[in-house]
């Protein structure tokens, strides 16, 4: 015992300097070298900044209002009524979650954008001489926001809505409530860690959003698009105090959300029978809702099957009509004939794949050690790997950019900006915490009399990983592997500031042809990263 | 005679101070050892110790002379049968019960000996979640087996199967080892099925060893107040009881209830209780120390609230 528990310490120490390099490491490299007086005074001089900070937190909370004030009702709908076509559509609503944010936002640019099909059909139909409105500022990021984020409240509310306890509610029933006291005083007390969770999740993530302010924003910066531009003008040394300043925002939100999230009493009082949906009686309502609820998943899906529309119009084919006059597969066969643009695809389908199977190996090595070996630095191990999830992946990308840009090997500082290996290993980074999660909580299901009784059937270490701890790992890890490498194929924020023109990925060619308004191809590759990451998805959610 | 599976002052230091061992135990080949204890006692560190799940810190294990003290537990040869029976979820019987076998041409022919052995034959197809308690445990066991293990190790195995079952399931067991023909060690903390399926015992308690012994022994002539008082049921009388029982000395005696009888002298008390199991019935007495004590008899033997005179047959002093 006593020679094997110090090769998995040994192992434990190894890991956790390891994902201290990778996760710990630049942020720290960039804390230190964000200390630089010229960065700082400029930093706290300039309005422009304090106005980008100040813009990333009220649109981020801003978009949490807006995202609860759809997903909630959304649940309490689809969790407590029944209405012909409940199922299909409860999961079709949560769509949004799973695609790429560049795609969600192209796709709403070509639906609702002032050169998108909405417009354009009013202007026709009006003959207005200019597009009726400007997708542009504030409201359009809050628009996108708001559409794609509302799927963590909805998401979030059903399964706590699922966990309930009916005779909670009749308790509450039975002594005298009303339906408001019951919601107020039983419901959502007992909704609130799910809440607090949602909002925890749609703040990081609209706190990090980086496409649709990129797209929409025209004049009006937020962080993240602000850091972006100063590193692209070649301002490292202030793009990396506003990391900085990025980074605290986002540590300083955390830590007051999880102050409200209070304990999970839920789980503390056991599993309940969830209240049965109420089948809707009256015909007209039944309808009313079944109708209701279709127009929604319409509206809802409406950007991407606009997307799918754009991508079958050829190079200047559509000018000032309201349905395009011709359709054909041409853009989908320039990018599968054009080595130019099979190119990008390529770069990210391998770059996604590597990432995704690294980072399933750390998150691997990381649940052994954690779960089976208890090492001492399990707490260590566990935290690196969630870390990255509550930093928006722009400070990651400064900061593997900054520490990855000097040569120093006895600081552990290569150069690797400009090689193969920086877009794989910031996708690692932002990996981790997908694949640690998943594989951590799979390995803590996992009896470990498993894996005994195999090697008490004489299966050695290996055998035993392969046959039996695999396999019963495998919708965990399938999971976690299929969001990091669908979360890496649609990646915008660290690949634009880590690129180089022989490693670009999907997302950087879909910026740039839309920049050359090739939006038919554009939207092409689109379909394609929304059919791949699909397609990948459901295989990770099978069962 | 040396024993084909030697325990020598086996030792598990666990932390604050919790140890199980030393322990020496001598086990002839073909033979089944119970591990007998109530929870914590050891007996399943003692149990994983053999398998080679833990490591000992002191001690060794040697199997037909051969040391295995430090032999990791896939190249043991020794088969377990686990508590939850770990049949693994993803794997159909046949591939359960062939998980251990080499890829050799007589492969699905040992498979479908020990499923045959085991009463499941043709059952290599089915899903393991389809089978009932009572087939998962035996398909447990085909799979233990089937790899032609040195020593068989089975963790409580009829625990997870309901009382009615339970008593067949503990025959067909003893059945199937004693046609294997295999040495056994199981544990578990119920007297009746160690006393069923042992041919020796093995009492634990708080990680020593207090008396191995054929069943009879166990019961007739424990060696201590543990052993006499968690096999069985037991009487403890002390002082002036223990004197009107027949001692003659200060120490402990210990009368099996079924060793008790009504009479008309000896100790004096009040019958409390009465609980009738059919055949006989459980009398609870209160002498005149307000000791209580049982009295296993005929039925109709006494009434409740009846004064009694109580006397030996057979009292064990210690």
């Amino acid at each position: 015992m006593t020679r094997r528990l110090r090769r998995s310490d040994i192992a434990a120490a190894a890991l956790t300097l390891l994902l201290g390099w990778l996760v710990i490491y630049p942020i720290l490299t960039v804390g230190v070298d964000a200390a630089h007086p010229t960065a700082l005074t400029a930093f706290f001089t300039r309005p422009g900044e304090w106005a980008a900070l100040w813009a990333s937190v009220w649109i981020s909370l801003v978009s949490v209002i807006l995202a609860a004030a759809i997903g909630v009702p959304l649940a309490f709908l689809f969790e407590w009524f029944d209405f012909p076509g409940r199922k299909t559509l409860g999961a079709l609503i949560a769509l949004p979650v799973v695609l790429p944010p560049l795609v969600g936002v192209i796709a709403f640019l070509f639906l609702y954008g002032e050169s998108g099909f909405i417009a354009r059909a009013i202007q026709s139909v009006l003959h207005l001489q200019n597009a009726p409105w400007r997708l542009q500022g504030a409201v359009a990021i809050l628009l996108v926001h708001a559409y794609s984020m509302y799927v963590y409240f909805y998401l979030f509310t059903r399964a706590g809505l699922a966990k309930l306890d009916v005779s909670m509610l009749e308790a509450a029933q039975a002594l005298g409530a009303d339906r408001r006291a019951t919601l107020w005083r039983v419901i959502v007390p007992l909704l609130r860690p799910s809440l607090v969770g949602a909002a925890m999740l749609t703040f990081m993530t609209a706190l990090g959003s980086f496409s649709a302010p990129y797209i929409f924003g025209g004049g009006f910066r937020v962080m993240t698009t602000q850091i972006v531009a100063t590193k692209l003008n070649g301002d490292l040394p202030l793009a990396m105090v506003e990391t900085v300043a990025l980074a605290l925002v986002a540590v300083a939100g955390l830590v007051i959300l999880r102050r409200t999230e209070g304990d999970d009493i839920l789980v503390a009082l056991g599993k309940g029978i969830a209240p049965r949906p109420r089948p809707i009686r009256r015909t007209s309502l039944r309808w009313l809702a079944a109708i209701a609820g279709w127009g929604l998943a319409v509206l809802l899906l409406l950007p991407h099957l606009t997307l799918g529309l754009v991508s079958l119009v050829p190079y200047g084919a559509w000018t000032t009509e309201i349905l395009p006059p011709v359709i054909n597969l041409e853009n989908y066969r320039r990018l599968f004939s054009e080595a130019e643009r099979l190119r990008p695809m390529w770069n990210s389908l391998w770059m996604a794949a590597a990432s995704t199977a690294v980072a399933v190996a750390l998150a691997l090595a990381g649940g052994w050690l954690v779960v089976r070996r208890r090492v001492a630095l399990r707490r260590a191990i566990e935290a690196l790997l969630a870390l990255p999830w509550a930093l928006p992946g722009t400070v990651f990308a400064i900061a593997l950019a900054t520490t990855f840009s000097v040569h120093a090997p006895l600081q552990l500082r290569f150069v690797l900006v400009g090689t193969a290996v920086i877009l794989p290993l910031a996708y690692l980074v932002r990996a981790l915490p997908l694949t640690g999660r998943g594989i951590l909580a799979a390995y803590r299901q996992l009896d470990p009399t498993l894996e005994e009784a195999a090697a008490s059937l004489g299966a050695g270490r290996w055998r035993t990983l392969a046959r039996v701890t695999l396999p019963q790992l495998r919708p965990g890890l399938a999971a976690g592997a299929s969001l990091a490498f669908v979360a890496a194929l649609g990646d915008i924020v660290a690949s634009i500031v880590l690129y180089t023109y022989e490693t670009r990925p999907v997302s950087i060619e879909i910026l740039s042809s839309l920049r050359l308004a090739e939006t038919g191809v554009a939207a092409a590759f689109g379909v394609v990263l929304m059919l791949v990451s699909a397609v990948v998805l459901g295989v990770g959610a099978r069962r | 005679m040396t024993g084909f599976l030697q325990v020598h002052a086996i030792e598990k230091r666990w932390d604050h101070d919790v140890t199980v061992g030393p322990i020496s135990l001598d086990i002839a080949r073909g033979e089944i050892l119970a591990l007998l204890g109530p929870s914590g006692s050891g007996k399943t560190t003692m149990l994983r110790l053999l398998a080679g799940f833990e490591t000992a810190d002191g001690g060794r294990i040697a199997v037909a002379n051969e040391d295995a003290t430090s032999l990791p537990p896939a190249r043991r040869r020794f088969g377990m049968v686990f508590q939850h029976y770990a049949l693994f979820p993803h794997l159909d019987v046949g591939e359960n019960v062939g998980f251990g076998l080499d890829n050799s041409p007589d492969r699905d022919a040992k498979i479908a000996a020990a499923l045959g052995l085991v009463d499941l034959a043709g059952f290599e197809r089915r899903k393991v979640h389809e089978l009932s308690g009572g087939q998962q445990q035996r398909v447990a066991l085909a799979r233990a087996l089937a790899p032609e293990p040195r020593v068989l190790l089975l963790d409580e195995p009829l625990s997870n199967l309901d009382p009615a079952l339970r008593e067949r399931t503990r025959h067909e067991l003893r059945e199937v080892i004693k046609r294997v023909g295999i040495t056994t060690v199981f544990v578990t903390h119920e007297q009746e099925e160690a006393f069923d399926l042992g041919d020796r015992i093995a009492v634990l308690n708080q990680g020593r060893l207090e008396q191995v012994g054929v069943p009879d022994e166990l019961y007739e002539h424990p060696t201590n107040l543990f052993v006499a008082t968690f096999v069985g049921r037991a009487n403890v009388f002390r002082g002036k009881s223990a004197r009107a029982l027949g001692a003659n000395g200060e120490g402990v005696l210990v009368v099996r209830p079924e060793r008790l009888r009504f009479a008309q002298a000896g100790l004096p008390g009040i019958v409390r209780e009465r609980r009738y199991i059919g055949a006989a019935a459980f009398f609870l007495v209160e002498a005149d120390d307000h000791e209580r004590f049982e009295v296993l008899a005929e039925p109709d033997a006494a009434k409740v609230g009846a004064r009694v005179y109580v006397e030996a047959t057979r009292v064990i002093a210690l």
